[in-house]
């Protein structure tokens, strides 16, 4: 067999298309108002998206099953107002402690979600928009028509604002970040977790005929998904320094939204790492762009919108070129 | 011989009774009464007459149902349709505002809702290859996005012109006339999906898509009219919601869609596609709406309520799933 040439390789890869895209995007506005690309500029987009970019992860894994997931910035709420209360009485004072709470909220929470459609047998969309009721009223539940704001989160809210995780060079919240998408790099690529995600995604039938306990494997990616968002749960409310009942609502809708910008299908086994992080920061640029270069605030949901339609529209014309390319090799 | 609808082709007679009873439609009127009994024992002002007063503001929620049920039987998905709702209500008050005569204000409405219904079927229909999830979340942001920008800064409007909707409010007798609309559509929708040529199309189109395709089943026309069919039906709604609630604002109709699609989930239509029956879909609208009027009645906390009610729904999709489990066990 010929080998790919690297030109062929670079060009016939979804991710390069979209580092080109989220290139252009950033040159265009750079052009307008050339104090976008400065690094405090970036780095503050980096922490304000942390949340999306993390979740993105968990929801990468999800939808490589087959799967999907509209409960998550329920089970987010959940977690972070639970943390938030705790820190408002003055229960918990340590920071970490509050971590690993609001990440065993989660991770309950994904558990549960997991069981119900591992052995359960419940369609994915159903079960997780039943639990996105449950787990937000849960999140009031515990809110209590209270909220914690600024001045109750008490040492909390600082994490977001030092860096000593980052050896004083890098914000705590973008270590988390990384650390997360390293970890997920790895376990994606090369361990046998990852590797069996993928076989589940791709043919169920065949993986669980092969030895792969598929139940197995989806509980415990839904579980992954609920850690994730237990994180974010505590991370959102140190980045935005306050912790409400309704934080994040809606939200999963961007989340699902990166994913398959970064060309993740929906019906599952096709999807990378790469192009999650991709899609989460096309977005975020998006966000972070339009007023920049001007364009209304009343304007920037549909703009944003009609960009998400325009690139999953752009990804399947690009997926029908490159079947007809393949196609066109073999018959010669 | 069950096919993936569910449906054998076994000609020997059973009992009608014992039939009907068994089936899922029959538990879901024992249900219905059962959920009457339980309200009428907790609140004591949960009479015919108080619950036929506040049964039209959740009313206009069903018209969603009944496109929304095709939607599913097809095997999609719609969530753009609280979007929808939002601007076919703002488009209504404000032309109504206008001085416009109602019934041009009412082809008006419908007409932006029947657009909106037509950009989700023209893309479905032009990318095949696309998750109607997705696209239906991009056009979700950018209609009520639309919305939000013919709102302007005020993200609100009030009706002042109410002459209008206050004749589309009125009563015969104790029965409001959105009461008969709905029974009267709803009977035209059940009547379309079992008896005609285009309802049994739904059937074979959710069950194999490329089956229909191949004997002959136009279905493209088939998905571009049931999208179609939901936008219309979203403007009637929303003609209804701003009879009642006099004005709307950019989070008019948030979360119409999943209340659309758990009343038509938990009548036994199966987001799979091809399987469930629209008369169960009605039957759980109501369990619903009662339930809600029976608790709200005795000052139950709303996010209680929500927990209860996704609780139902997850209840009522896995008990089927783990009562055919068991007898599954059995057999073997």
């Amino acid at each position: 067999m010929e080998k790919k040439s690297l030109w062929k390789k670079i060009t016939g890869s979804r991710e390069a298309s979209l580092v080109i895209v989220l290139i252009v995007l950033c040159a265009l506005i750079s052009i307008k108002n050339p104090s976008f690309l400065a690094l405090y500029n970036i780095l503050e987009i980096l922490k304000n998206n942390a949340v999306i970019m993390i979740m993105a992860l968990g929801m990468l894994c999800v939808l490589l099953i087959g799967g999907i997931d509209i409960s998550i910035t329920s089970s987010l709420a959940f977690a972070g107002m639970t943390v938030g209360m705790l820190f408002k009485n003055g229960v918990i004072h340590n920071t970490f402690l509050g971590f690993i709470i609001a990440m065993a909220i989660g991770s309950a929470c994904g558990f549960v979600i997991g069981l119900i459609i591992a052995k359960g047998n419940v369609t994915p969309i159903i079960a997780t928009m039943g639990f996105m009721y449950i787990y937000r009223g849960f999140a009031y539940l515990v809110a209590n028509s209270q909220w914690a704001g600024a001045d109750a989160l008490g040492g909390f809210k600082d994490f977001a604002l030092e860096s000593y995780l980052g050896f004083g060079v890098i914000n705590n919240v973008l270590v988390i970040v990384i650390v997360c998408y390293i970890i997920f790099f790895i376990m994606m690529k090369w361990t046998k977790f990852g590797r069996n995600i993928y076989a589940v995604g791709s043919n169920a039938e065949a993986a669980e005929i092969s030895g792969i306990h598929v139940a197995r494997v989806k509980l415990a990616v839904y579980t992954l998904m609920g850690l994730l968002a237990g994180l974010c749960g505590a991370l959102a409310v140190t980045v935005y320094a306050s912790a409400q009942p309704n934080m994040m609502q809606n939200k999963e809708m961007d989340v699902i939204a990166a994913c398959v910008i970064g060309g993740v299908s929906m019906s599952g086994g096709r999807g990378s790492v790469g192009g999650a992080l991709l899609g989460a920061l096309i977005l975020a640029v998006i966000a972070k762009a339009l007023p920049l270069v001007g364009i209304d605030a009343l304007a920037q949901n549909t703009v944003k919108g009609v960009i998400i339609i325009a690139v999953i529209v752009l990804n399947v014309v690009t997926q029908r070129m490159m079947d007809k390319n393949n196609l066109e090799r073999r018959e010669m | 011989m069950a096919g993936k609808s569910g449906r054998t082709i076994d000609a020997t007679p059973k009992d009608v009774w014992k039939k009907n009873i068994l089936s899922w439609e029959g538990m879901l009127v024992i249900l219905f009464l059962l959920i009457n009994i339980f309200c009428r024992c907790i609140s004591p002002n949960y009479t015919v007459a108080n619950v036929l007063r506040e049964m039209p503001k959740y009313l206009s929620e069903i018209f969603l149902l009944f496109p929304m049920a095709y939607i599913l039987m097809l095997g999609e998905i719609d969530i753009s349709v609280g979007s929808t709702v939002c601007l076919s209500a703002t488009i209504a008050c404000i032309a109504s505002n206008a001085g416009i005569p109602f019934p041009i204000v009412i082809v008006l409405t419908i007409l932006t809702g029947a657009i909106c219904g037509m950009v989700n079927g023209c893309i479905l229909v032009k990318f095949p290859e696309l998750p109607s999830m997705i696209v239906t979340l991009g056009t979700q942001i950018v209609f009520r996005g639309i919305a939000e920008i013919i709102l302007g800064s005020g993200g609100s409007v009030s009706v002042t012109n109410t002459a209008g909707f206050r004749a589309i409010a009125g009563k015969i007798g104790p029965f409001p006339y959105i009461f008969f609309l709905v029974l009267i559509s709803g009977v035209v929708f059940i009547v379309i999906s079992m008896k005609t040529m285009f309802g049994r199309s739904l059937y074979a189109i959710g069950s194999n898509s490329r089956t229909s395709f191949y004997s002959g089943i136009k279905v493209k026309k088939v998905k571009f009219i049931v999208f179609t069919l939901m936008g219309v039906f979203a403007a009637i709604a929303a003609l209804f919601l701003t009879s009642s609630l006099y004005g709307a604002n950019t989070t008019t109709g948030n979360g119409f869609e999943m209340d659309a699609i758990a009343m038509a989930v938990f009548g036994g239509i199966a987001t799979t596609g091809g399987k469930g029956r629209l008369i169960g879909g009605l039957i759980s609208a109501f369990i619903i709406i009662c339930l809600r009027i029976g608790l709200g009645q005795i000052n139950m906390n709303p996010q209680v309520i929500l927990i209860i009610l996704g609780a139902l729904l997850i209840c009522a999709v896995l008990l089927p799933n783990i009562s055919s489990g068991l007898k599954l066990k059995k057999k073997s």
